[in-house]
């Protein structure tokens, strides 16, 4: 039987020079869900936008139901009938939901508005995705965008959808239901690449699997006849060593003290609402939440970033409430933000970067000691092995986890008693991010750790407590270790 | 009584000093819409304005000045997009080289063509327009207020505005819905250099009926403070236009009362310095103005 989709031999190299895909071959049949699994910077999202018509390959060819096709631009993919749901989203965030439909329906084929409104409307009452049409993209949550993602590829008659790390933003609730629509479509004969790093994900959801490592697919397997060990080990091309918590002996003083605290974000929107926890010396402390439940707040009030609007924080007993980053750094808080945006000044060097923060510390008077500070950067690079061409290249042409492994590592090479970690292992592969939760779990030796992460393995395995914040509010406390994922999903979503 | 008929004549004179700051701002506002900024249409302005006049001057044909001027317009509207969009450069950047570009190439021409290097000759002749009463209104200001409000209509009731502004707010996903961002981009920084060479046109051969050097004065800028005044939509853009042909209209009625002129030609960009700081606050730009958008 013709395979639905057949991509032989796919290169691409980017203008960069990156090579991201060597000669990559990939096949989807009708009606199967098709796991796409590497780790970050496998190739994984450059070979299905390559599949979408958003990016043309370097070499290689495609064809679609034994035919061959160039696609130059998404539209010819979706006359195809492939559609793709990128892992951040297509949608306009200031337009309406109708908006969106229309403009994507629009650009492939003629329909007036109101038919376009009306055909959603009936699919989502047929198949139980509902979403509200006249609210704005914005104001929606993660589960709902990627609905109404679904439901636009639907309504584009798409028999071929491309979900790009689906779950990464979604509740383990939203995730649940999200694999139940996937197997509803599936027997209404649509076929999914279901492109993920999860191991889990593959198993629960996949009928074949195609493994990519450093833009190379190194197999293709029935679900069914390989095991998570088995394709973990191909994904990442040894086996990995994971950390095992040692449990910490009784935790120490009270080292930081968060009480009744409240703010806003940027837009003005309130998102912590009264948040009361403390962490001890020797404890790693989880926050674990969906997106925007308050805990960026939380982690920029702790360095200094935001100001709230009520409540305290006591630093080893002394109130900080409200004080500067600087002064939050001289009292021992580092912080590793969610972003690297923040977190470093891409366009200066590795070595500015390392030091950025305490440039005091290498300065004779008014004058930088740049031999000092390369020795500090040198210090980083090769205890967090950052793979660099020159010290004194700008950050900004590191690859995602080896600015990560900077950012987190200068803040781990820096005196200091609390450390806040948000999203600490983004972007890293599976060897690197074990070396960055081994230093975590490390630091508690010298003080403590607030970890906030969307890994919720990660916050299982290394938090001594976790948190759970839901809404801006403390839902609930777990101990960590217990595994206890179903409880903590539960909390996250609000179910108390 | 005499006050009075001054106060009258300003309001409407107003309207005939608005229309080049309204054309301009609209232009502003759909190129703004679709994610790119171009500071150059005070460039445009001036260079359409001396195309207008070049052209009447040599033509004798006021109707001929006003296509050279629109045409003018566009061009410098495509070749600023062509920058923008296609070749990635920094918008600023490029913007401040047309006004460079067009002051010193007017100025140029004004020696190559007349041999002066203030102003040239006053053009003959008289634009279409309508009368009330003793003053008389612009045909061409009506038609700026019609595009104000096509341009409305455009942007917000229909499909091809809704994709326009969809490039403007997040272009990455206007490019996966099948928008072609770059397309509606290069035309949008067309359309409004259109708008803006009419304007040029208009304040060459209806207010001024000559070229001189500078003439736009700061017009390109006050469109600009326009545009965040209204919020990025035309029909305020006419409102807040004539707040500012008032303002000037207001200065070249004082001056002529009372003297005073150098203190009073500074009431239209002080109106401009006061708005700009009491609506900071109040609109949002488009998401993604004035960064290059690419595929890859
Ligand atoms: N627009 C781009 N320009 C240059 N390199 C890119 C671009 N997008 C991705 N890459 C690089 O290509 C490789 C594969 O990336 P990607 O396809 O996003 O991987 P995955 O989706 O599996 O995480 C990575 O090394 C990444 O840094
Ligand atoms: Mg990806």
């Amino acid at each position: 039987m013709v395979p639905l989709v057949s991509m032989k031999g796919i290169t691409k190299v980017y203008a960069d020079g990156t090579v991201a895909l060597r000669g990559v071959t990939f096949e989807l049949a009708e009606g199967e869900v098709h796991a796409l699994l590497g780790e970050n910077g496998a190739g994984k999202t450059t070979l299905m936008r390559i599949l979408y018509g958003e990016l043309r390959p370097t070499a290689g060819e495609i064809f679609v139901r034994g035919q061959s096709v160039a696609f130059r631009s998404p539209q010819e993919a979706m006359r195809r009938g492939i559609a793709m749901v990128h892992q951040n989203f297509s949608l306009v965030p200031s337009f309406t939901v109708a908006d969106n439909l229309y403009l994507a329906v629009t650009s492939v084929k003629p329909m007036r508005r109101g038919e376009v409104e009306g055909r959603a409307r009936e699919l989502g009452a047929r198949l139980g995705i509902e979403v509200p049409l006249e609210a704005r993209v914005e104001q929606l949550s993660a589960g709902m965008k990627q609905r109404a993602e679904i439901l636009k590829s639907l309504l584009l008659d798409a028999k071929i959808i491309i979900l790009d790390e689906p779950t990464s933003l979604l509740t383990p609730l939203e995730a649940r239901a999200l694999l139940g629509l996937i197997k509803e479509l599936k027997a209404q004969q649509v076929s999914f690449v279901y492109v993920t790093h999860k191991l889990r994900e593959v198993k629960e959801v996949a009928d074949r699997v195609t493994v990519l490592r450093k833009g190379a697919n190194v197999g293709t397997f029935q679900v069914s006849e390989v095991s998570e060990a088995e394709m973990a080990k191909l994904m990442v091309g040894a086996e990995v060593e994971r950390v095992r918590r040692s449990r910490s002996g009784a935790p120490g003083e009270v080292l930081l003290e968060v009480e009744d605290l409240a703010a806003r974000d940027d837009m003005g929107v309130e998102r912590l609402k009264g948040v009361t926890l403390s962490v001890r010396r020797g404890e790693v402390v989880g926050i674990a939440g969906v997106q925007g439940s308050g805990q960026k707040e939380l982690a920029e009030i702790l360095a200094g970033l935001r100001r709230p609007e009520r409540g305290k924080v006591r630093l080893g007993g002394v109130d900080v409430t409200g004080r500067s980053p600087r002064e939050m750094r001289r009292a021992g808080v580092l912080y590793s933000p969610e972003s690297r945006e923040e977190g470093l000044a891409l366009e200066m060097s590795l070595v500015e970067n390392s030091v950025l923060a305490r440039q005091g510390e290498h300065a004779s008077g008014v004058t930088m000691n740049w031999k000092s500070a390369e020795e500090r950067a040198r210090q980083i690079v090769e205890r967090f092995r950052v793979v660099f061409t020159d010290l004194w290249e700008r950050a900004r042409n590191l690859s995602g986890g080896n600015q990560q492994r900077l950012m987190v590592g200068r803040e781990l090479e820096s005196e200091g008693l609390l450390l806040i970690a948000h999203e600490p292992t983004q972007g890293l592969d599976v060897v690197s991010a074990e070396k960055v939760r081994g230093e975590i779990l490390r630091f508690r030796e010298r003080g403590a750790v607030l970890l906030i992460s969307s890994d919720l393995d990660e916050v299982l395995e290394l938090s001594d407590r976790i948190v759970v914040l839901f809404e801006g509010r403390v839902v609930g406390e777990l101990k960590g270790g217990e595994s206890d994922l179903e409880r903590l999903a539960k909390l996250m979503g609000g179910a108390l | 009584m005499v006050e009075a008929e001054l106060w009258l004549f300003v309001l409407i004179s107003s309207l005939s000093y608005m229309t080049p700051i309204l054309l301009a701002t609209i232009g502003e506002i759909i190129t703004e819409r679709s994610g790119i900024v171009n500071v150059g249409i005070e460039g445009i302005l001036l260079s359409s304005a001396f195309a207008s006049v070049a052209t009447s001057f040599f033509s004798g044909s006021m109707l001929l000045g006003v296509l050279a001027g629109t045409l003018a317009g566009a061009l410098l509207g495509a070749l600023f997009g062509l920058f923008a969009v296609y070749l990635r450069a920094d918008q600023i950047i490029a913007g401040l080289a047309i006004n460079m570009a067009s002051y010193g190439f007017t100025v140029l021409g004004l020696i190559a063509i007349w041999g002066h290097h203030g102003a040239s000759p006053r053009v003959e002749g008289q634009l279409p327009y309508f009368s009330i009463g003793q003053s008389t209104v612009p045909l061409l200001t009506l038609l700026a207020i019609l595009i104000a409000v096509l341009s409305w209509f455009f942007l917000f009731r229909t499909r091809t505005g809704l994709a326009l502004r969809a490039c403007g707010e997040e272009p990455r996903a206007a490019d996966a819905m099948g928008v072609n961002t770059y397309r509606y981009r290069i035309a949008a920084t067309t359309l409004g250099g259109t708008l803006a060479g009419l304007g040029g046109a208009f304040l060459a051969l209806e207010i001024a009926g000559v070229f001189t050097r500078g003439m736009s004065a700061g017009m390109g800028f006050i469109a600009l403070a326009n545009v965040a005044f209204s919020g990025w939509n035309p029909l305020p853009a006419v409102f807040g236009a004539y707040v500012f042909g008032f303002l000037s209209a207001a200065a070249d009625a004082l001056q002529q009362e009372v003297g005073y002129a150098y203190l009073l030609k500074t009431l239209p960009y002080l109106g401009t310095l006061a708005i700009t700081v009491l609506t900071a606050r109040r609109s949002r730009a488009p998401l993604r103005l004035g960064v290059p958008y690419a595929r890859e």
